[in-house]
This record gives C-alpha cells, sequence and structure tokens, in this order.
C-alpha cells in the first residue's frame, strides 16, 4: 500500500509534467516564464515518488507514526459520509442548503454512529437526526443570508428556507 | 512616540462598539473551536472566509485574529481534561497537564494555561508593537531575490524542518505548489492546468484546500478509523492555584515567552520547537520534589511554560505575516488568503498604506487578550460542557459548516465535489503521515514566491546569480541549505560514532 502511495506522488507528478509541456514558455527578456514552476515541481515530485518508492520497498516509510485509530478502515462509514457529502453537491442548488444539509447530516451520522457501534437507523432516532441537522443548518443558513448577505441557494427565493 | 500614537489611534479604532462585538464574537468562536475536537482555527478562519466579501475588512481581521487567539486558550482546556491532545501546539501542554488533571488538579493546570497564555499573548504583542514597524522600515529594502529566498526559507522549515520526513514534507509542499499553479498565471495571463474548464480558471480557493484538508478528512478519517477510540475524561476540579503554584508559574510563564517570541518572529514557523524546548527548559531547572513531579503527579512548570511558548510564538508569527507578506502556519497562511480577498498584499507597504487597519488589529490582540481571560478563567466550566457534545453530531454538524465555507466563496456546486475530493486525498496523507500545513503554506506562499522568482531573474537579466551576488540572498541561501544538510551530517556522524564504538 504504501508502494501505491508513492506510484500516486509519481502519478501526479508525471500528470503535471504532462500539463507542463502545452504551457507555453512566454518568457520574455524574464529568462522564466509561466512553465518554469511547473516543470520544477513535476519533475521534484517525479523523484519525490520515486523516494518514496523505494523506502516503501526497502523497509517502508522512514520516520513513520503509528497512524491513530483502529488497523482497518470500517468502509460502511466511509459509504455513508461519501454519500452524504456527494447527495449534498449533487442537490445543493435544486433543493436549497437547509434540505440539503440536512440531508448531509443525517446521511453522515448514520455512518458516523455506526462507526462508534452505536445503534442507527430505527425511525425515532432517525427522527431526531433530521430534527438535528435542521436545527443545525436552517439557523447558519439564516445566520448568513440574512445578516451576513451571502448568497447560499435556497428552496424558495424568499431567503427563509 | 510615533508608535504610541498610532496605537491610541488604533485602540480608538478597536473600541467601536462594532468593532469590540467582531472580537468578542471572534473570541468565543475561537475558544469554543479550541475547545471542541476534529475542529481547529485554521479551518475554522477557512469556513469564515465568505464574509470577506460583505464584512468591513479592520472587522473582520479583528474577528479573525479572535479566532486564532481564542483557539489557543480554548486548545490547551482540552489537552488537559481529555487524554488525546488536539493539535501539535498543544501537545507538550498535554503530557503535565494530564498528569496534573488526572491527581486532582485540573483547575490548577487550567488556570495557570489560561494565565500564561494571557501573560505571554500581551508580552508578545508589546513586542509586536514595537518591532513590527522597525522590521517593516527594514523590509521595505528587500528586493524580489531577497524576499524569494526568504519564501524559500519558509518552504525550507515548514516541510522538511518541522515534520518528521523531509521527502513526505517535500512532497506535501510540492503538491501544495502544483495546486498553487491552477488558473490563470498572474504574470503573463497564460492558462495552466485548468483542463479546459472554467470554474479551474480563477484557481482553487485556498477554503476548499483548508476545510477540505482539516474539516472533511478529519470527519471522515474518524468515521473511518476512530470509531470505536474511547477517551476518558479527567475530573474538574476548582480552578485555583495556590500561592506555591505561582510561585512556580510566574518564572515559567516568563521563560516560555522568551523561548516562544523569537521563534514566532522568524519566518520558520511552528510551535512545536518552541514548545518542547521550554519543556525541556523547565525539567532541566526544575530540583528536588517538583522535578519528581515531572512524569509522575504533574508539574505545574511543565504547563506553564510551553503554554506561555505557545502563545507568545502564535502572537510573534503576525510579524513576519504582517512586514513580510509571510505566513509560518496554516493559520496566518489562511489570513493571508483573507487580506488578498481584500485586494491587500501584507507586506512593508502594509504599515503606509494600511496604517489604520494594521493598529486597529494590533490593539484588537490587547483586547482580545483580556476578554480571553475572562472567558477562559471564571467561565471554564462553561467550555468543558462542549466535550460532551456526542462525537457522531459533532462531526456531521461539521460538514454542515464545511458547505457553508466551501459553497459560500464562489456559489458553485462544483467545488463540493472538489471539496469531497480534496477529503478523501486528506484521509490518505493523514493515514501516510504526510502533514498538511505544507500543501496550505505552498498553495498560499506559491504565487508570490514565483512572482517573486521572475521578477528576480529579470533584474538579473535572465541569470539565476543574481541570487548569488547580493549579500542577503546570497547569506539566506546559505542559511536554507545548512538547515538541510546540517542535521543530516550530525545523524551520519553520530552514526558513525555508534558504529566505531561497536
Amino acid at each position: 500500500m504504501q508502494t501505491a502511495v508513492g506510484g500516486g506522488v509519481l502519478a501526479i507528478g508525471l500528470a503535471l509534467a504532462g500539463g507542463a509541456i502545452s504551457i507555453p514558455s512566454a518568457a520574455g527578456y524574464g529568462g522564466v516564464g509561466p512553465n518554469f514552476l511547473p516543470w520544477v515541481v513535476a519533475i521534484s515530485l517525479i523523484g519525490c515518488g520515486a523516494l518514496i518508492i523505494r523506502e516503501a520497498l526497502t523497509g517502508g516509510f522512514r520516520a513513520m507514526d503509528e497512524p491513530s485509530g483502529a488497523e482497518h478502515a470500517y468502509w460502511p462509514a466511509f459509504a455513508w459520509v461519501s454519500a452524504g457529502l456527494l447527495a449534498n453537491a449533487a442537490l445543493i442548488t435544486t433543493i436549497g442548503f437547509i434540505l440539503s444539509c440536512t440531508l448531509c447530516y443525517v446521511l453522515a451520522v448514520q455512518g458516523l454512529r455506526r462507526a462508534s457501534g452505536q445503534p442507527a437507523g430505527d425511525p425515532g432516532g432517525m427522527a431526531i437526526d433530521v430534527f438535528t441537522g435542521a436545527a443545525i443548518s436552517a439557523p447558519v443558513y439564516w445566520a448568513f443570508t440574512q445578516f451576513l448577505g451571502i448568497n447560499l441557494p435556497g428552496l424558495t427565493s424568499t431567503g427563509w428556507l | 512616540m510615533d508608535i504610541l500614537n498610532a496605537l491610541l489611534q488604533g485602540f480608538a479604532t478597536a473600541i467601536s462598539p462594532v468593532n469590540l462585538l467582531w472580537a468578542f464574537v471572534g473570541c468565543v468562536l475561537g475558544t469554543a473551536v479550541g475547545v471542541l475536537p476534529g475542529i481547529g482555527p485554521a479551518v475554522a478562519v477557512a469556513m469564515l472566509l465568505p464574509i470577506t466579501s460583505k464584512v468591513d475588512v479592520t472587522a473582520s481581521m479583528i474577528f479573525f485574529a479572535g479566532i486564532y487567539y481564542g483557539a489557543m486558550y480554548g486548545g490547551s482546556t482540552t489537552s488537559i481534561l481529555l487524554n488525546t491532545p488536539g493539535e501539535t501546539a498543544t501537545m507538550v501542554t498535554a503530557m503535565e497537564g494530564n498528569k496534573m488533571a488526572k491527581s486532582g488538579r485540573a483547575g490548577a493546570a487550567l488556570a495557570t494555561a489560561a494565565i500564561g497564555s494571557f501573560v505571554a499573548g500581551t508580552i508578545a504583542t508589546v513586542i509586536v508593537t514595537l518591532f513590527a514597524p522597525v522590521v517593516a522600515d527594514f523590509a521595505v529594502k528587500l528586493g524580489p531575490p531577497e524576499y524569494f529566498m526568504l519564501m524559500v526559507l519558509a518552504f525550507t522549515t515548514v516541510s522538511a524542518v518541522l515534520g518528521k520526513s523531509t521527502l513526505r514534507g517535500m512532497t506535501a509542499l510540492l503538491v501544495g505548489l502544483a495546486v498553487g499553479c491552477i488558473g490563470l498565471d498572474q504574470i503573463s495571463g497564460q492558462p495552466r492546468y485548468t483542463l479546459g474548464k472554467p470554474e479551474l480558471l480563477d484557481g482553487i480557493e485556498i477554503v476548499l484546500v483548508a476545510v477540505g484538508l482539516f474539516a472533511v478528512a478529519e470527519v471522515m478519517y474518524a468515521a473511518m478509523y476512530e470509531g470505536r477510540s474511547t477517551e476518558a475524561q479527567n475530573p474538574m476540579s476548582k480552578v485555583y492555584m495556590t500561592g506555591n503554584d505561582w510561585r512556580r508559574s510566574i518564572p515559567a510563564w516568563l521563560r516560555g515567552t522568551e523561548i516562544g517570541a523569537p521563534f514566532g518572529c522568524i519566518p520558520a514557523g511552528g510551535t512545536e520547537i518552541p514548545t518542547f524546548l521550554s519543556y525541556a527548559t523547565e525539567k532541566k531547572l526544575a530540583k528536588g520534589e517538583n522535578l519528581a513531579e515531572f512524569g509522575t503527579k504533574g508539574a505545574i512548570e511543565g504547563v506553564a511554560g510551553p503554554e506561555a511558548a505557545n502563545n507568545a510564538s502564535v502572537t510573534a508569527a503576525l510579524i513576519p505575516l504582517l512586514t513580510l507578506g509571510i505566513p509560518t502556519s496554516n493559520t496566518t497562511a489562511i489570513m493571508l488568503g483573507a487580506f488578498q480577498n481584500y485586494g491587500i498584499q501584507p507586506g512593508p507597504q502594509l504599515f503606509t498604506s494600511s496604517a489604520a487597519l494594521v493598529w486597529a488589529l494590533i490593539a484588537s490582540l490587547y483586547i482580545g487578550n483580556v476578554m480571553l481571560l475572562i472567558l477562559n478563567l471564571p467561565m471554564v466550566k462553561l467550555w468543558v460542557q462542549l466535550l460532551k457534545i456526542p462525537k457522531p453530531q459533532l462531526y456531521a454538524g461539521i460538514l454542515i459548516f464545511a458547505t457553508v465555507g466551501a459553497y459560500g466563496m464562489r456559489q458553485s456546486a462544483f467545488d463540493l465535489v472538489l471539496l469531497y475530493g480534496i477529503g478523501v486525498f486528506g484521509v490518505l496523507m493523514r493515514r501516510y503521515d504526510f502533514p498538511t500545513a505544507p500543501v496550505v503554506v505552498g498553495m498560499i506562499l506559491g504565487p508570490l514566491a514565483e512572482a517573486q522568482l521572475r521578477n528576480a531573474v529579470s533584474i538579473g537579466e535572465g541569470s539565476f546569480t543574481v541570487f548569488l551576488q547580493r549579500p542577503m540572498s546570497l547569506g539566506l541561501l546559505v542559511l536554507v541549505v545548512a538547515i538541510l544538510v546540517l542535521p543530516r551530517l550530525a545523524r551520519a556522524r553520530a552514526a558513525r560514532r555508534l558504529r566505531t564504538a561497536r
């Protein structure tokens, strides 16, 4: 897995180098053009990726702390939280900030509850989660749209929902 | 006298009811953010960056400074009462603070942390007041080559010195620099890495990266790996210091300030080194019974010193931010982003072009420190209640605030998808021990450094030797090389000695 991380870094470096090819140099009389830094970054990242792979293959990452928490990821929780965030991204402009964030909250809380071994999914608990989610998102929405004048999408154009 | 006059002017601005209110709200929010696990000052400031489009610049900088400061006070509460230290800055406080709390002296530890933060914060603010204008006067003389080398110095220390692995720190920095490249090149107007998407022409907002890496990644990481981790809360006791506690704390506060302030001033950043140094000093100076308390019952000096060092360096870090425009931590990097949103570039000119703003900001630091002392001493029991919020609800709630920050900046649902992607990336970084601060610093400072580099090379008529020809940039270059090479040489020599000894 550490090798894969190194491979990922290497791949980012290569992708950046690929992108850098299409940036014109246009250095003018300064000698350093807009493609200079991208090339430096791309080449250095390729180098870092290679070194990370070498570390991974020769005894693992150096000076690394044991990551905190469980040894293996709890993927159902990841799925729930991802669902919440992506649903939010997909729906926020159509159903408005309050409803969309409440949905995101409810989905994420399901995952987090399961992760900590709490019971989740019963209708009573869900109802409480929906209520809590709305009780956080609604005041946040009002504070930002009414007092600070920041545009957040609403279901209606009243500024209250 | 000029400074005193300017400062008084600043106070006149800062004590207007509106600004006082912003400072107060900032301090309250900052303390809350510091107390709550899973969310720190950098992400709080980042989430609130959208307000820069509506709120006046002085008010919002006072507000952000309040959050920045408040989180330092609040953070010590959590690290003393919970067994998991919140941020790196309070890790050292946690070592002795936890021991003290376990032996029933949580109150004294909280008191010495809060009063120590106040003492150090105030002394460091005086240092900022006196020295920032001097540094600004000096900094006017710096040209692009010197600026570029200063920024390289900041990059080097943030990525190579502060983390555990130079390789992983550098990788993180390079990723930050790459993100900073996305968008229109500021000098030639060339689009870079935009993949033909108009959304990317403006670049990636700092809010997205900060909120994604710190908030969303934190929530995902907690859900995936830390669901079963349990933490015990230490019992609270009366917030009170005995005469002996005072006698032991006062010198420790002063020593901590003395150690912390210089570290904040240099564009190298980080609170780990000064807090550890202060801890080591206190332990070395302790004698007899006091020494025996270290690591057993918990020694009060071990909380007082590092906490003061922490606050002093955090405050003094405003000097390089305001006078050179060089941020040395996550939060100062994002505050630099806030200045940029107003079209203000912190740097030596700031003290002349935006004098009223700077001095109001500095004055608000004095006021904020007093507010925070009051908020954190008599009212600490209230803040402790925040630790009772159950984790699932707390973390899911953080996502709502993350949405506000990410969406409020550009009103784009595309940004929310990016936010998710950055969050997943952050989980990987955390799992494989890549530091995140270099990403943010690289992203913010990268474009500035690139501009300085290109100006410098233009001055040198296309030749890079310009960096060697000017004494100060050469000196900085030598320093950067020394920072990278010396620790390695020392390690290699120690290893060799170990081998010959065998």
